[in-house]
């Protein structure tokens, strides 16, 4: 299997966040402990969305929304700070994983993050997204990704990735020149 | 149901209706997923998927109760289904004997699937007192399109006939995240990827306000308003469709006449919409065909709600878009037929419609079927002799969700007998006498069929509900075995062959199956040139045109010809008004996460959004020393209510948008009044006159920050 990298689509991402419950479905996440009336809900998901905006330029509405989850980095700089080897890469699918019998809860992993990606749960163990990497050995698309009624959500090849991008960018070239 | 197992159903956490996977082991759900293989191609919603929190929530009802103790104490004993169903029955039998049948009113909620039961029930008591919220919601636009069109339309999102929308416009309609009537989010953002233009007609940069060529930030309530300064253009510059005006619609002469009065000059002081918006909008509409159109509810929560619908539907017509592939589409029902005749086929007596709250008045809602429940409740606050005397809910909170809400709780309390269904002991539910614990829809069989489309599919038990709680299916079945046994059926799963009777299969066969489909080749379009409605061609209203003229509306004496009515209440209606509540008010800031008054005991959903949002100019805010997060009052003449403010420079600054339907189910008193929207609404006079349709969306109000010394 070639290695698998996650891809939010911002310009097409529209924010309704059924990818957090779809992972906390999946991943059966207990309710954030705190809850009205005594005050905002604390806790962390595998999954977060960004809103950008609105704001305008000239005639144009500025305005998106970002899924950001663990992005799988090949080169994890939360796998090479972890001082037990808690982290690693799945060689198969390349998904960065964390093995929690190892983790010793120093949050060093946290700090390297550059996407604040990684968080501890209730027992101070680092816990973060796993590409939902039962079903992908099975064939299966991640929670995230089956749930996304816009299509924002991609998990696949760097390649495959670059493709998406460079699709839009011929679309836009297109669409911009004259005739 | 043994371990492991995967159960295909449907989701019934709003209208969509999206095929969902739900896996069972050891009588337990572990995943709730959607199914790839349905027509929503496996998608699903933060509210459906939170389901799981739903079935396993521990404040579920789980047994019939009985009240003790005076209205609203919540002293409950808990009784037999055989003593629930006898007394709710009991008192219908005796205020029938006593007052005739429309002193029994049965009410639902938006709907749920269920609609036509509640209809039927309704129907074989021989009421005309169903109660629910279409005058403000869907109903009033099938009805519009029923005189107009002859039958309703649907964006056609699918191909099937060869096009895709060219052009897409969303009218106060934000399907990608909401209300899915008879259209899905998945098909429409599929359909927008190809769409060459995408029109916004909305006072709020919506979610897909980027990816639109063309967003008309239009003042909230005058909707009727820029659809005649569109007919004005696309008229006066000739880009109608003409073959189609001419040959097959009714009153293009009077339509023109009418659209001079609404030149875009004029319409733009009205809407607050650049002219040279409404005029380019128009160009686009009327040349870039095909052209689907996505209409919202605002448009019906109006005291203009018959003619906001009447302008946009003959903008869609001129403009040649109707039963053309891409265009609008009466789908062709499965070879099961109309499944609403389940609800319709009992006949109400004449006399019962004629006397249904509301009926003297609204002549649309008496079409409809459905009586008025401003009406309802003011008969009640009044003790007027032909008030409802025993009343029987079934999903829905009236308290939070019909206009102006301490009103309506004031006609509630009066009235003699209520029974209430819900999963919850909802808001509603605590002033009544006695209450149903209500199956969730993983735990019911059942033929969702929410709304006449290309399909409908089967929802599947996948466990079995808490304590002895009972589909919303079966309580209508045994409510009306009880009141009218002629009408009703030895059990469910007979109600559900009976309405698959056409197709030639059973329910244990359909569900086996899933769904019943018409799509591809077999969905014909253009019907109206062939003799599928009329012989020898042509539309199901009186003239056999689409009716731009609308002789029904003439008939019943309202303006046969669509035109704009300012709000109620409006800087230019009420300018004294205005000087007190200088913000115009909408209570239509819907959520990612509620349904109406839904799932706010869901711990997913509710720790996504804890409180009540308001939408206010970051600029307006500035003014008024507000920041995001803090806690606002927003005051109408009517009451006041507190939300959190969300500063949101999508908006104009004159405008102020709040979200509806908020309670608090873990305060004792669920916090029936802080933070309900209803609380600033208005059931006063006038209405729409054709459907008695009430102002949500364009009311005024004044701000300011919940402080100490006024909170």
């Amino acid at each position: 299997m070639v290695k698998k990298t996650i891809f939010f689509d911002k310009d097409k991402c529209i924010g309704c966040c059924a990818c957090i419950i779809a992972c906390k479905m999946k991943h059966n996440s207990p309710p954030h402990p705190t809850i009205p009336p005594q005050g905002e809900p604390t806790g962390m998901n595998l999954i977060s969305v960004y809103h950008f905006g609105p704001a305008f330029s000239e005639d144009r509405v500025i305005q998106f929304f970002q899924p950001l989850s663990c992005m799988h980095c090949l080169d994890a700089p939360c796998i090479n700070v972890c001082p037990t080897n808690a982290i690693y890469a799945d060689s198969e699918t390349g998904a960065v994983l964390v093995n929690q019998k190892r983790c010793i809860g120093c949050k060093v992993c946290i700090w390297a993050c550059p996407y604040g990606a990684l968080h501890l749960d209730s027992k101070g163990r680092m816990e973060k997204c796993d590409m939902c990497i039962d079903r992908i050995k099975k064939g299966k698309l991640t929670a995230c990704e089956a749930t996304c009624v816009a299509r924002a959500i991609f998990v696949g090849t760097p390649e495959e990735v670059s493709q998406i991008q460079a699709k839009k960018a011929m679309a836009k070239i297109k669409d911009e020149s004259p005739g | 149901m043994s371990d492991g197992q995967m159960i295909k159903t449907t989701c019934k956490s709003c209208h969509g209706g999206c095929g969902v996977l739900v896996t069972v082991s050891g009588g337990a759900i572990t995943q709730i997923e959607g199914n790839p293989d349905s027509f929503t191609k496996g998608t699903m919603c933060a509210k459906g998927l939170a389901s799981i929190q739903e079935v396993y929530n521990p404040n579920r009802l789980r047994y019939p109760l009985k009240r003790k103790g005076e209205r609203g104490e919540d002293q409950w004993e808990r009784i037999s289904w055989g003593e629930a169903l006898n007394t709710i029955t009991q008192n219908m039998r005796d205020a029938v004997a006593q007052f005739g049948p429309n002193a029994v009113c049965i009410g639902q909620g938006t709907g749920r699937g269920y609609n036509i039961h509640t209809m039927r029930l309704a129907s074989s008591i021989g009421t005309g007192n169903l109660m629910g919220p279409g005058h403000v919601c869907y109903i009033s636009r099938l009805m519009t399109y029923a005189i107009t069109v002859g039958g309703r339309l649907m964006p056609d999102f699918h191909g099937w006939g060869g096009e895709f929308p060219k052009t897409i416009i969303a009218w106060a309609r934000q399907l990608e995240t909401n209300n899915p009537e008879n259209e899905m989010g998945v098909w429409f953002l599929s359909a927008l990827e190809k769409a060459k233009n995408f029109i916004i007609v909305d006072p709020r940069a919506t979610r897909l306000a980027s990816r639109a060529n063309l967003w008309l930030r239009i003042r909230p309530g005058t909707d009727a308003a820029l659809a005649l300064g569109m007919m004005n253009v696309i008229i006066n510059e000739g880009l109608y469709d003409q073959e189609f005006v001419h040959h097959w619609t009714f009153g293009f002469d009077q339509l023109r006449d009418r659209v001079q009065s609404y030149p875009p000059h004029r319409v733009a002081e009205i809407t607050w919409v650049p002219e040279e918006k409404i005029i380019k909008a128009a160009r686009i509409l009327a040349t870039e065909t095909p052209a689907a159109f996505m209409i919202g509810e605002p448009l019906e929560a109006s005291n203009n709600c018959t003619q906001n619908n009447r302008a946009v539907i003959c903008l869609l017509a001129i403009t040649g878009n109707i039963e053309r592939p891409g265009g609008m589409v009466n789908w062709k029902v499965t070879e099961a037929g109309d499944l609403e005749e389940f609800g319709r086929e009992i006949r109400v007596p004449k006399e019962s419609r004629g006397g249904m709250a509301g009926g003297d008045r609204y002549k649309l809602g008496v079409l409809s079927r459905i009586a008025h429940p401003d009406t309802i409740f003011k008969q009640l606050r009044e003790d007027d002799p032909k008030r409802v005397r025993v009343m029987h809910l079934q999903g829905t909170n009236p308290i939070l969700s019909y206009a102006n809400s301490k009103a309506v709780f004031a006609g509630l309390l009066k009235v003699g007998f209520l029974s209430v269904a819900d999963l919850y002991m909802s808001p509603t539910a605590r002033y009544a006498d006695v209450v149903l614990p209500v199956a969730h829809w993983l735990e019911s069989d059942g033929i969702w069929d929410e709304h006449a489309r290309f399909y409908f599919s089967a929802m599947v038990k996948a466990v079995e509900p808490p304590g002895e709680a009972r589909s919303d299916y079966w309580i209508y079945n045994e409510l009306g075995k009880r009141i009218a046994p002629q009408y009703w059926f030895e059990n469910v799963e007979m109600i559900f062959d009976y309405q698959l009777r056409k197709a030639n299969i059973t329910w244990e066969e359909f569900k086996k199956k899933g769904l019943l489909a018409r799509t591809g080749k077999d969905q014909p379009y253009y019907k109206y040139k062939s003799d599928y409605w009329r012989d020898g061609g042509g539309f199901r209203t009186p003239t056999g045109k689409v009716e731009l003229f609308c002789t029904t509306l003439e008939k019943f004496g309202y303006d046969p010809l669509p035109s704009y009515v300012e709000p109620n209440e409006s800087p230019y209606s009420t300018p004294e008004l205005f000087k007190e509540y200088p913000f115009i008010l909408s209570t239509g800031l819907r959520t990612l996460y509620f349904f109406h008054t839904q799932y706010r005991q869901n711990a997913w959903l509710r720790e996504r959004q804890p409180y009540p949002l308001v939408q206010i100019h970051p600029d307006t805010a500035q003014r008024l020393g507000i920041q995001d997060g803090d806690w606002v009052w927003i005051e109408t003449p009517r009451g006041r209510i507190k939300q959190k403010a969300w500063l949101f420079a999508g908006i104009d600054p004159r405008v102020v948008i709040t979200q509806h339907a908020w309670w608090y189910p873990e305060k004792p008193d669920h916090g029936l009044w802080e933070s309900n929207a209803n609380v600033l609404t208005t059931s006063d006079l006038p209405c729409d006159p054709a459907t008695g349709a009430t102002t949500f969306r364009a009311l005024l109000c004044r701000i300011y920050k919940v402080e100490e010394g006024n909170g």
